[in-house]
């Protein structure tokens, strides 16, 4: 405080050593401001590390960042196999799947569609681009009724298909696919290309794609992380336990278990507070490696190397 | 002669390219739109009739106006705080430089990973006096009991915390990847004319990260709009009922699942989707975000 009103009259002679010592002073403000940010971001995760090594017993009684013990990791997963003959298995193997098509579908199709819009000749570009804009900015809570009303006019209904296919229409990822090849890889390349005589097939596969893998890391990212934990459309489309992934299962857990409301569900079942913190640690811990691996990716700027020209 | 013959094989590329999106764009883009209109005017249960009387129903229906409000109040806490918070933090994060900033950012986006049904656990539990790592600042708060902050009334601040704690930490890496990209010529030349730290960040740069965040607005905006899975499984799990049909969304699902209304269901996500196309229409038409990406007139 004080060293603020310093700096501030700091004029004329004094200026250099003045503003040396509010600068410092600031940076100890700014080194605060962060460190307490990144303190309260990471305490909600250490918390989820840590709660299902103790019994819910112990969650009750014990400071809140102790550690119970190994074994009760253990006791912990084996209470959740309880639930339904292992379902949870069965969760995390669809969110594997329906993840792993998504990404793969979602990828392949706006890295195509983007370098259409950006390479080839083809016709009423401005109009898709513009709708595919509106379609990327809308989010896809919104069409979670409209496409319920359609998958089940056309029987698709819990049917996981539905899940993995309107997961699949990317627009963002067109969009992103399109600003890359038509700013970061320099238009002469496809030229030249095309000059000695390539075709635009082999322009994409031997040209432009050897120069994406940047591309699809961040394609490929940002289509992992949304469908990785998506709940609202598989929640509204699928109906049977054994076709839900693991969002939609941990929401079936704590809402049918008695662990976080006494008065839901079987009093005798082996779902506690622990059992849903580990569920819920196995939700999130996926989408945790991603992020740091992929932290490089996210350095130089999704948003101005997007729009950058 | 060659050249018009090389274009037509580029047009011809181009188009199976572009096809299997296209696939997707009509299939689950554009023909839910048009078969939710279609379902929007059919006959409800409770109007036979059909016709433009559902969407007048809906609004009518006691539970709209209270979710309407629910969901305004949201917005009016979360954007701006989302803007501001996500400016500050990420126009400080740019000022350290060297081997802290990228642990940091780390940090930052660990929260991102709890999204959805985590988000929810996790803040039943650091809102629960009896277990909550925040047990001391709630009981100093008087806080004892979960019930004293989970009640009608105040559940629009917990969302808001909710949602800001899962899309903060990311949008402040991300608008930090914006600020990288402004030229350091510029920032040098502010610095030769005498411009101080606070100066630069706030007369500088973030005119210059002005469009990122005007986009970034949007759509956070749009997305609050949406609002459902925080209210609905706190309403289905631990308090029950206590926000049940809390936010326009919910309202929406009830109708097609609860109440067998899909064409008012139907009715009601379609005026919430027309508020985010014209969102989405704003930001393409009325912003210089996506200027020199070929969608703006030349």
């Amino acid at each position: 405080m004080t060293t603020e009103s310093i700096a501030l009259p700091g004029r004329g002679e004094g200026i250099v050593r003045t503003r040396g010592f509010g600068a410092v002073s600031g940076r100890v403000v700014v080194w605060i401001v962060l460190a307490v940010f990144g303190i309260l971001s990471i305490v909600p995760m250490i918390w989820l590390i840590l709660a299902p090594s103790k019994t819910g017993q112990q969650l009750n009684d014990n400071p809140p960042f102790s550690f119970g013990s190994f074994e009760q990791y253990g006791v912990t997963w084996n209470n959740l196999l309880s639930q339904n003959d292992g379902i949870i298995l069965k969760w995390m193997a669809n969110s594997v799947t329906y993840t792993a098509s998504i990404v793969v579908i979602s990828c392949v199709t706006a890295v195509l569609a983007g370098y259409a819009l950006a390479a080839t000749t083809l016709p009423f570009k401005r109009v898709l681009l513009i709708i595919t804009l509106i379609a990327m900015i809308i989010p896809p809570v919104a069409l979670v009724v409209p496409l319920f009303v359609e998958i089940s006019a056309i029987g698709l209904y819990d049917n996981p298909a539905s899940v993995i296919l309107t997961s699949s229409f990317y627009p963002f990822g067109v969009f992103l696919a399109y600003i890359y090849f038509s700013t970061s890889i320099p238009t002469e390349i496809y030229e030249a290309a095309k000059v000695d005589g390539a075709g635009e097939f082999t322009t994409f596969f031997r040209i432009a794609l050897p120069l994406s893998k940047g591309l699809f890391g961040m394609l490929a990212f940002f289509s992992f992380s949304a469908a990785w934990v998506n709940y609202f459309l598989p929640y509204v489309l699928l109906q049977s336990q054994e076709n839900f992934n693991l969002s939609v299962g941990l929401g079936f857990l704590f809402t049918s278990s008695p662990a976080l409301n006494p008065q839901n569900g079987a009093q005798q079942s082996l779902i506690g507070r622990p059992e849903i913190a580990l569920a819920s640690l196995l939700l999130a811990i996926p989408i945790l490696i991603v992020f740091i691996a992929s932290s490089r990716l996210l350095v130089r700027g999704v948003l101005a190397g997007a729009v950058k020209s | 002669m060659a050249r018009s013959r090389s274009s037509r094989r580029s047009l011809a590329a181009g188009s199976i390219m572009f096809a299997p999106y296209l696939i997707l764009l009509v299939l689950f883009g554009i023909l839910p739109i048009i078969q939710a209109t279609i379902t929007s005017i059919g006959p409800s249960i409770v109007n036979p009739a059909g016709g433009l009387q559902n969407f007048a129903d809906v609004v009518a229906d006691v539970r709209f106006l209270p979710a309407l409000m629910n969901v305004v109040v949201f917005l009016l806490m979360y954007v701006p705080a989302m803007i501001i918070v996500v400016s500050l933090m990420s126009l400080l994060l740019d000022t350290v430089q060297g081997r802290w900033n990228l642990p940091l950012r780390l940090t930052y986006i660990v929260p991102a990973s709890m999204t959805g049904a985590t988000a929810v656990l996790i803040w039943y539990f650091m809102l629960e006096p009896s277990l909550s790592p925040y047990r001391d600042a709630l009981h100093a708060l008087g806080i004892t009991q979960g019930n004293q902050i989970w009640r009608q009334g105040g559940l629009a601040w917990i969302f808001v915390a909710m949602a800001f704690f899962v899309g903060a930490g990311n949008w402040i890496v991300v608008q930090y990847g914006s600020l990288q990209s402004i030229s350091e010529d510029v920032l040098e030349a502010a610095r030769i004319d005498g411009a101080n730290a606070w100066q630069i960040g706030w007369r500088i740069k973030l005119p210059l990260i002005r469009k990122y965040l005007v986009y970034m607005g949007i759509l956070v905006f749009a997305a609050g709009l949406q609002v459902f899975v925080e209210p609905q499984l706190i309403s289905g799990s631990v308090y029950t009922g206590i926000a049940k049909d809390w936010s326009l969304n919910q309202l929406s699902y009830d109708l097609a699942f609860q109440s067998n209304n899909l064409a008012g269901s139907a009715a009601l996500s379609l005026m919430l989707l027309v508020v985010c196309i014209v969102a989405a229409i704003v930001v393409i038409f009325r912003t210089d975000f996506f200027e020199g990406t070929g969608v703006g007139k030349k």
